[in-house]
């Protein structure tokens, strides 16, 4: 039985924070979700399959087996194989970077790409790219496992039958025979701002003049933002707002922090924006007006829940406002203003709004979604003029990538039986192209499509000729980053499968031999570069991974008023007043497996939406309100949300998708999520029979692709059990997340240390003696929490490095997911008030935890065998081969961020209740084989029965040292410098919001942040001595602000100030703490 | 009431007791004895594909151990010679031996030449040959003499209790870092290794891991 800690009853003061609307509601169901590691029954078989008792008998079966013959009693020969011939550079067991770059929708990410005897594992930001600090996105952290993905596409097929090369290279001859002018021939894209490609495809619009190019992304499909900022800066122009430079930042339904709408740029340039180094700092104020919960509404210090189809009449109320406080905007948008209706709380903010961002002028700037139609950028861009921020908060610049003809005029081409044969390069049409082009009926009428894709999806089925394409890390490329500079795609492993990049395609349509080879990239880059000495030039830019000082100028235009006006007057979008019958649809990509094309990565289906938390699948997201006037229900049971299933029907085509209640929603609004219900992805994304969540592309039109008004809404009765991990991995206790106002910080710097009990509880006397740490260098990590935007990055930058495992929609539900690292998502409203206002209108915040190391670690205590122990420099380390399953430490944890692997995740298909049949499970090699050439030697894979968590990584930690030993040989080690080692989680991230390293080292960054005021121990009154510090929130809200006084809100417990004496001691770093039970000045407190 | 039992079963539990007793105790020894790696490895001499001979390498030509396992002191894994080594000299010498044959075929086809592993680590085991040949610890210690073995064989244990010996008392076993590689080198007595042994530790800071994380990650 576990031993139940009693902690202190919170006091009815400052905030309440929860993650569910269970735990709002104090139901007996959280509390039991509190006190036990994993659900009731979670840990006994419930598969119907296999009963207990057939498991032993299967087992015993099995264990006769293996005693006849005796097998294991041999030694197994094994083989050392070297090489024949001694290649270059390669030095076997020893890794290899290579910088490369990954090409994403709002500008490829620089990486340097580790490999391990020339398979690729991991992907690393490249560090020597000016701007970034070596992060990347979860997308790029990600990809590495889609190489090794079992179900991409594994060769030519023709008519459905698989073809050989040669075969194929006879149909491409043929083909090129066929159209010698390109009469009847079409050709759809995706996007890339690849320089290369679109000198090819030019290349192959002059040899085939008649055939037509267009190109079709799911995403930027429907964006207005290129739209508006053409109008408002002229052709080709391009708005880059620069965060760092802003005091004052509103963002109008744009999620610039999440890496679907924007970048780790971004969110690099916001947390500079905010990043304190002491009270007398200042910090950017960041206001946020949005339909839903993004991870900028999250961060902002003041935000608005307004429907998306709002935005436009807000936008133009905030204009006529900032024009009514005297700063002319220029802008006829009357006529947008005339429809928001704001009540009085709307009145004043938008009053106090248009006032902060009037006495910012020159260091204001408003930024807006790319789903808000064309007027709002419009209005948008008249008020960024007006406020001085062109050449300071937001530049212009040209925007190179060609445009292309739409899908929609590709759609009219077909239907005019125009197009005899369409190449299809990349992309999934039949999946996600707008419902109302029919596009599946279409495609079938050209005689002939031709399709490159990643894996035999949705549309090869229904192409005469499905090609197999090489991914980013298989072939040569180039790519533009999101500041235009020049970057290399280098291969890094030959294609795996002979698949051929689209550049080798269109190579070879061009008559060129189209091998893996540069050619076509080194003739890019003599013209992009134009060396001197091209070899020279050339090899640098293999090298370092980016062309130095080919960032895209800015062009310094500025905002064309009458233009604006022009537009403004002929406004495309309608608006109506939403009520309970009439509500609005947001469409937007999904966080993980954004338009689709990820979902058969399981890293990115296992990772939690940032916001919601739901795991394999997606969910029609609203608000509370809005779910009680349609009369839609939505219960937790045994940690898993049940949501009502809904059915939408837009132009004819029904989706049917479970809600999700959402605080912070918007009311009257229903977000959805693209990217999942896929029929042709694989076993993880979906099939046919066993989809993944919910398909949402059929509501999407052309007309309307993000927001769609009054959509027909049908409850459908059947409740479906997300698997959401937002209640998974609980803590009990006070105070975990901790925040105060920048005047509040200012006022009182030792806040953090003084909230929940640490205000008054007694300096912890500790009758355990802590192991001793001896080492030179002791290892601690600090997370703050004010530049956290809580993207999740580093939870797959974590599962990369050490070969965690997924464990699939069902697991989940039973609260096993394996991610060392987690980021708890809390709402946070006013204490004790339980109005329903709290749940509609809760603040956000994301806490990343992890192990936390504790110098006095609760779990190595208990565990019977001595498998998690102390190492000298102060790790809490696990000898997997002494575990034997007791999960006692897991009990023991009161953070709960140790895992226990249930099954064999590493041997076993996670579908079908596979894993519950042990050995008996269908040998699929296809399943395991090819993922483990993904899997870190450096990391051991662990099997089933042996607990795991955060090792600080410490391959990486020995590695260094071991470094520094190679270097000394017979002298005396040099310490490993600051900076030069990094965890994997810091290494990613974009707000620099973790930080690792010597805390005996007194110049250190962490030995900085842990001297920081605002850093403090989680439940530290348990005395355990977290070497990971967290670091306090702040918020920056104008005071004058309507609802500045809940912003401001703070859980300093107001108890009485005679105890104020006796607060600090228990928070000092670990390292500094010297038994301050010993000191008489602390020693008499009276207890609580 | 006659005896249900006998009077000779008076003595039968003790009989049972006794040879229980005797039966554990020989599984012990047994276990002991037989199921470490003592017995299980050491000794296992399998026949390789080339039947290279490290004596006459290196103990009658001389050869460094460098000159064939070229990182080890620079990587964790100390690599097996690639066919090109061999094929270095062996275009010139011997060249039609049939010995060398398998070689030969190696060096014409591209195959490698599949050596069999003998000092294998478990996998859960990160040995780093770098971090020990750099800092004093001799081939020798792991290996044994292999400059005698005409076929190479496992000499030592490897068992972890056999790791921790040293990396608790590394002055028992550090020697100059120029007499790595010479594995016939020998401190002139027990006495002067220990009071160079803790020199050298004393001076290049030697300490070892005893620790978990030190090879298990």
């Amino acid at each position: 039985m576990k031993k139940i800690i009693t902690h202190p009853p919170e006091a009815p003061v400052g905030k309440r924070y929860w993650r569910s609307l269970d735990e709002y509601s104090h139901t007996d169901e959280f509390k039991e979700w509190l006190s036990r590691e994993f659900p009731q029954g979670a840990a006994e078989f419930t598969g119907d399959d296999v009963s207990r008792r057939n498991f032993i008998k299967l087992m015993g079966a099995s264990v006769a087996l293996a005693g006849i013959g005796l097998s294991g009693c041999r030694r197994p020969r094994t083989e050392i194989i070297p090489f024949t011939k001694t290649p270059e550079f390669q030095i076997p067991g020893k890794p290899l970077s290579y910088a490369t770059s990954i090409p994403r929708r709002n500008g490829a990410l620089p990486l340097l790409v580790t490999t391990y005897d020339g398979r690729p594992t991991k992907a690393e930001g490249n560090y020597t790219f000016p701007g970034l600090n070596g992060s990347t996105d979860q997308i790029a952290q990600a990809s590495v496992l889609s190489v090794y993905d079992p179900d991409r596409s594994k060769g030519f097929v023709l008519d459905g039958k698989v073809i050989t090369e040669d075969a194929f290279n006879i149909f491409l001859e043929d083909f090129k025979k066929r159209f010698s002018q390109g009469n009847g021939l079409a050709i759809l894209l995706d996007e890339s701002n690849s320089p290369t490609r679109a000198r090819l495809i030019a290349q192959l619009a002059s040899l085939w003049p008649k055939a037509i190019i267009y190109s079709y992304d799911p995403v930027t499909f429907g964006r207005n933002k290129e739209k508006a900022d053409a109008i408002a800066y002229g052709a080709n122009q391009s708005s880059v707002p620069l965060y760092d430079n802003a005091k004052i930042i509103v963002s109008l339904d744009f999620d610039f922090l999440g890496f679907v709408d924007g970048t780790p740029t971004s969110v690099s340039r916001y947390s500079k924006s905010r990043r304190i180094t002491s009270p007398e700092d200042s910090m950017s104020r960041l206001y946020a007006v949005e339909h839903r919960y993004t991870l900028a509404g999250g961060m902002a210090d003041h935000r608005l829940r307004l429907p998306s189809s709002q935005i436009p009449a807000f936008t133009a109320l905030l204009a006529t406002e900032l024009t009514k406080q005297g700063l002319n905007v220029g802008a006829n948008c009357d006529q947008f203003a005339q429809f928001a209706q704001p009540d009085d709380f709307k009145q004043k903010w938008i009053q106090e709004l248009a006032a902060d961002l009037i006495n910012h002028k020159g260091q204001s700037l408003v930024v807006a979604g790319p789903n808000q139609p064309v007027e709002t950028h419009l209005m948008v861009a008249a008020i960024n003029s007006a406020l001085g921020a062109l050449g300071k908060t937001l530049v212009t610049r040209k925007n190179e990538t060609p445009s292309y003809s739409s899908i929609v005029d590709l759609a009219n081409a077909i239907k005019s039986n125009s197009i005899q044969s369409l190449l299809i390069l990349g992309g999934n049409p039949v999946y996600n192209a707008p419902a109302d082009l029919g596009w599946s009926n279409l495609q079938r009428q050209v005689a002939e499509t031709i399709h490159l894709s990643f894996d035999f999806n949705e549309t090869s089925k229904l192409s005469k000729l499905h090609i197999p394409a090489a991914t980013y890390l298989e072939s040569w490329g180039d790519a533009l980053a999101e500041d235009g500079t020049y970057l290399n795609i280098q291969p890094l492993i030959l294609p795996l499968f002979d698949g051929l990049s689209q550049i080798q395609l269109v190579e070879r349509l061009l008559g060129l031999p189209g091998l893996v080879a540069p050619d076509a990239v080194k003739e890019t880059f003599k013209q992009i570069a134009k060396p001197s000495d091209f070899e020279t030039a050339w090899n640098r830019f293999i090298h370092s991974g980016f062309l130095e000082n080919s960032t895209a100028k800015t062009s310094g235009s500025s905002a064309q008023l009458n233009a604006i006006n022009q537009s403004l007057a002929k406004p495309g979008v309608s608006f109506v007043a939403l009520g309970s019958q009439d509500l609005e649809l947001v469409i937007e990509a999904d966080y993980s497996v954004e338009d689709g094309s990820w979902a058969n990565n399981g890293w990115l289906q296992e990772l939690p939406d940032p916001i919601t938390k739901i795991t394999w699948g997606n969910a029609a997201l609203v608000s509370a309100n809005t779910a009680k006037a349609l009369g839609l229900k939505s219960y937790t049971e045994k940690g898993i949300d049940y949501g009502e299933f809904l059915r939408i029907s837009v132009g004819g085509n029904d989706v049917q998708i479970p809600i999700q209640i959402a605080p912070g929603h918007a009311d009257n609004s229903i977000s959805l999520f693209l990217g999942y219900g896929r029929k042709l992805a694989g076993r993880v994304g979906g099939v046919e029979s066993h989809q993944v969540g919910f398909d949402v592309y059929p509501l999407r039109t052309t007309n309307a692709a993000s927001i769609i008004l009054q959509p027909a809404i049908q409850k459908m009765g059947g409740v479906f059990g997300h698997a959401i991990t937002q209640q998974h991995w609980a803590m009990e206790g006070r105070a975990l997340f901790r925040e105060n106002t920048i005047e509040g910080f200012k006022e009182d710097p030792l806040s953090a240390k003084k909230m929940g009990v640490d205000a008054h509880v007694p300096p912890n006397i500790s009758i355990y003696q802590s192991p001793p740490l001896t080492a030179k260098q002791q290892w601690a990590m600090t997370i703050d929490l004010n530049s956290c935007v809580g993207c999740n990055a580093c939870m797959i930058a974590c599962q990369a490095e050490n070969n965690i495992p997924i464990v699939g929609a069902e697991q989940v539900k039973n609260g096993r997911e394996m991610h060392w690292i987690r980021i708890d998502r809390y709402f946070a409203g006013p204490q004790g008030s339980e109005e329903q206002n709290d749940i509609e209108n809760p603040e956000m915040v994301m806490q990343p935890v992890a192990c936390l190391h504790c110098e006095n670690a609760p779990c190595e205590v208990v565990c019977p065998v001595n498998a998690t122990v102390h190492s000298e420099d102060g790790l809490n380390v696990m000898a997997y081969n002494r575990c034997i399953g007791t999960r006692y430490c897991a009990n023991n944890c009161p953070y709960k961020v140790r895992r226990f692997n249930f099954f064999d995740y590493n041997k076993r298909p996670i579908q079908d209740h596979q894993l519950y049949l042990g050995p008996m499970a269908t040998k699929s090699e296809q399943d395991t084989e090819l993922y483990k050439f993904q899997q870190n030697p450096n990391v051991t894979v662990r099997m089933r029965g042996v607990m795991e968590k955060c090792t600080y990584c410490v391959q990486r930690i020995e590695e260094a040292k071991i470094d520094q030993l190679i270097k000394a040989k017979d002298s005396s080690p040099a310490i490993i410098p600051d900076g030069s080692l990094k965890s994997a989680c810091q290494q990613v991230c974009p707000a620099e919001a973790i930080t690792f390293g010597d805390m005996n080292d007194e110049s250190s960054n962490v030995s900085r942040n842990l001297k920081d005021p605002r850093s403090y121990a989680l439940l530290s009154y348990l005395n355990t001595r977290p070497r990971t510090s967290h670091m306090m929130r702040l918020r920056n809200p104008n005071p004058k602000m309507p609802d500045a006084a809940k912003v401001g809100l703070i859980s300093i417990e107001k108890n009485d100030s005679d105890h104020d004496d006796h607060t600090l001691n228990p928070e000092l770093p670990a390292g500094e703490q010297k038994h301050e039970a010993a000191s008489p000045a602390h020693g008499q407190s009276k207890s609580h | 009431m006659a005896n249900l039992f006998p009077r000779w079963t008076n003595i039968l539990p003790l009989q049972i007791l006794v040879v229980l007793g005797l039966i554990g105790a020989a599984v012990t020894v047994g276990v002991w004895y037989y199921f470490t790696p003592k017995y299980t490895r050491v000794g296992y001499q399998p026949v390789q594909p080339v039947p290279f001979s490290h004596a006459l390498h290196v103990n009658q030509l001389r050869m460094d151990c460098r000159y064939c396992h070229t990182y080890v002191e620079k990587a964790a894994h100390s690599n097996v010679p690639t066919t090109q080594t061999c094929m270095n000299c062996h275009t010139q010498i011997k060249k039609d031996s049939p010995k060398l044959e398998a070689v030969r075929e190696s060096w014409r086809t591209g195959e490698p030449i599949p050596w069999v592993w003998i000092h294998k680590t478990p996998d859960y085991v990160y040995f780093n040959h770098a971090a020990h040949v750099n800092r004093g610890v001799s081939c020798v210690h792991c290996h044994g003499n292999v400059n005698k073995m005409e076929v190479v064989y496992h000499a030592k244990p490897l068992s972890m209790s056999f790791c921790l010996d040293c990396h608790r008392a590394p002055q028992e076993f550090i020697r100059p870092v120029a007499e790595v590689t010479n594995l016939d080198w020998k401190a002139p007595s027990r006495e002067d290794q220990l009071v160079m042994g803790k020199k050298l530790v004393h001076d290049w800071q030697v300490s070892p891991p005893v620790n978990c994380q030190g090879c298990h990650r």
